[in-house]
Parts: structure tokens; sequence; C-alpha cells
């Protein structure tokens, strides 16, 4: 037999099985990753607006309003307890120091905000992600919508937050996210 | 050669990190944390002493000229079944790993015990160089992770060694020091390991 014939049927053989590995392997696991995406979704609600039962996403047309307004925004859900409305989950993305970060805000239907959760980040391990740690995110919880969020080395009053250690892009960067969500709540959705 | 010392030679004598210097990028990478190095370290542990234990079977059906894109075609099929794995039962030590998991397929480790001892050696050696190498791996990232840790946040896989007042030394949490950390333990191990060396000798 041709011998190159040869080296490219064994080479098929092997990718064949390889692949056949992977399809089964895939089969196992998909079912499992999907369903742990979907749950850490709704625990990622859940975390930052406790009292919301179900989740449902905005009406589309409104929220494609809101986008040609504000062109972070990339999901809106309104959080219910049975029939009443408490709350919005807001997801954001804004521009950190090492790329681009997700993250949602819960603002409550009393105009507070609930909490944020940072869901996807490319942040310096040790002092960026630290972000996502409770000393700085709890920092956001029971802030009013009323007026501009700042942070602060030691933040007194209502409109400052602990601001992070050698991390002064990623916190302004989240800064950014809250004032946006915040912003929306007051101008689009509190109305 | 006796399994007990392929397996001593992975750790010690031969260890990829300390000795050999190889797949360097990922070690300086990761170590930010100590379950972050041990993590990395027990993925390529698993992706090491599979591929070695395919190879060492297929090593006689493989030929010589086609030999490294069947190795890599091994190596990358169980690089995707750890990832798939992790992903689907340990997501958030996966999101932290983050690319480093794919690219073990070009961790030169890998491929290097491939060529060197699986395509030369049978199914057991070949498994048993696999988990030498693969914890001696193991064995330099937990090092390295952990006194990265400790230094630069002041914590031992996430627990506060120190209290509040303790103000830890950001560098070594950044990638220069993990150039300076990684030199100095390169240094102790060698001198370490030549000073036995030059006793056995004597």
């Amino acid at each position: 037999m041709n011998e190159t014939l040869k080296l490219a049927l064994i080479l098929f053989l092997i990718t064949a099985i390889s692949a056949t590995v992977l399809a089964v392997s895939n089969n196992i696991t998909a079912p499992r990753i999907a369903e742990a995406d979907k749950l850490k979704d709704k625990q990622a609600k859940i975390e930052i607006l406790p009292e919301g039962k179900e989740f449902r996403p905005l009406d589309e047309n409104k929220l494609n309003e809101i986008k040609t307004n504000f062109d972070n925004v990339l999901e809106i859900f309104e959080a219910y307890n049975g029939n009443d409305l408490v709350g919005y989950t807001i997801k954001t993305v804004v521009n950190g120091y090492g790329g681009e970060i997700e993250f949602l805000t819960g603002i409550s239907t009393e105009g507070k905000i609930m909490g944020i959760k940072i869901l996807n980040h490319g942040e310096t391990p040790g002092l960026g992600d630290n972000a996502t740690k409770p000393a700085f995110t709890e920092s956001f919880k029971n802030r009013s919508v009323d007026g501009e969020i700042t942070a602060s080395k030691n933040p007194s009053g209502d409109l400052e937050v602990q601001a992070l250690t050698s991390a002064t892009r990623t916190t302004n960067a989240i800064l950014d996210g809250v004032n946006i969500a915040r912003q929306i709540y007051n101008e689009e959705l509190a109305k | 050669m006796k399994l007990s010392k392929i397996f001593k030679n992975g750790i010690i004598n031969e260890n990829p990190i300390f000795v050999q210097l190889i797949g360097m990028c990922s070690v300086l990478a990761v170590t930010t944390s100590a379950k972050n190095g041990l993590a990395m370290g027990l993925a390529v542990t698993g992706v090491l002493i599979c591929s070695n234990v395919v190879i060492s079977l297929l090593r006689k059906v493989i030929p010589d000229k086609i030999r490294i894109p069947a190795f890599i075609v091994v190596i990358a099929t169980f690089v995707t079944i750890v990832e798939m794995f992790m992903k689907a039962y340990t997501q958030d030590l996966y999101n932290e790993l983050g690319i480093f998991i794919p690219l073990i397929v070009v961790n030169c480790i890998i491929l290097a015990r491939a060529e060197a001892f699986a395509s030369k050696n049978n199914v057991l050696a070949s498994a048993v160089d696999g988990l030498g190498m693969g914890l001696g791996y193991t064995l330099a990232l937990l090092i390295l992770g952990s006194l990265r840790e400790i230094l630069g946040a002041g914590s031992i896989f996430g627990k506060a060694l120190f209290g509040p007042n303790f103000e830890p030394a950001l560098i070594f949490i950044m990638p220069p020091g993990a150039f300076i950390l990684l030199g100095i333990l390169i240094a102790i191990f060698n001198s370490i390991r030549k000073k036995k060396e030059s006793t056995t000798e004597a």
C-alpha cells in the first residue's frame, strides 16, 4: 500500500476514535453543564434580591428601548414574590482593568440597591478580583438609588462604598455599572 | 528500570518544574493561591497519566513519521474531557483556572513525557512515570502557590493566617513575585539535590 495513504489512514483512525470518545463525554456532561449554568444564574439573582421568588425577563420592547439609551445593559429581569413586583436585576457590562466585567445589580421597588454579583471578569488575581468578595459587594447593600454612588477607603454616609485597595480601575468600573443600573431604575423602570 | 525509581525520578531527580524547567508559563500564572496550584497540578497529573497510558498502548501502532500529531490528538482528547468534567462538576474551580485548562494541551511536560518515555516503555512503567511527573509538578505548584498566598495575601487555602493589621506584600500575588519566588525555590531545591548527590557518590 502507498505509504502516505497508510499514514493518513492511521491518523484518521486515531482522530475518529478520539472524536467518538469526546462525543460520549460531551453527552454525559452537557446536561450537567447547562443545569449548573442555569442554577448559577438563578442563585446569583436570589443572592442579590432575596425577596424575589421568581424572575421573569423584562418586556422585550422596553428592554430594547432602554438598550438604545444605555448600551452597557445586557439583561433586565423583574423579580416577583407571588404577584407582587419586588425589584429588578440589571445585568451590565463595564470595562475594568483586565477587560470586560459582567455583573448583576439588584434594585428593590423601594429604590434601594439590594446587592451586586460579579459574573465574569478578567481582573488581576489578588487585587481587582477582590471585587467578587463580600467585603466589597456587601458594602453596596441598602444604598439609596437617589444619588451617585462613590467609593472611598474610609466610607462614610449613605452614598459611599468601600474602595478596593490597589484596584482603582476595577472599583470605578463597578461603580459605573451600578450607577448606570441606578439611572435605568430611576429613569425607566420606576416610572 | 524499577518502578519506584521511575516514580522518584519524576518527583525529585527530574522534577519537571525545579529541574527540567518545562511548562513554566502556566506555573507562573495559576499559582496565585494554594488552591489554584493544587487544582491545576491534579488536572495535569490526570491528563499525564491517561495520555502516557494510551500512548504507551499505541506505541507499536503509531508510525514514527506521524507520532507528534498522533500524540497531540491523544493529549487534546484527554484535556477536553477533563475540561468538560470540571465545567460540569466543579464550575467555580473551572472559572478560576480559566484558559489554563485548555492550555494543558500545549504544556510541554505532557508532550515531553509522551516522546521521551511513554513511546518507548510499557504501560505500567508509563503510568508510574505519569504519576511521578504529575505529582512532582503538583508539589512544585502547591509550594509556590502556598508561599505566594501566605506572603501576598496573608492566607492559606483562603483562610486568613494573621491578624487584620497584617499588611501583605502584594508583589507576591503579581507576576514579578512569581518569578522571584520560583527562582529562589529552584535555587534551594537544586542545592539540596546537589548536596545529596555528592554525599551518595562519596
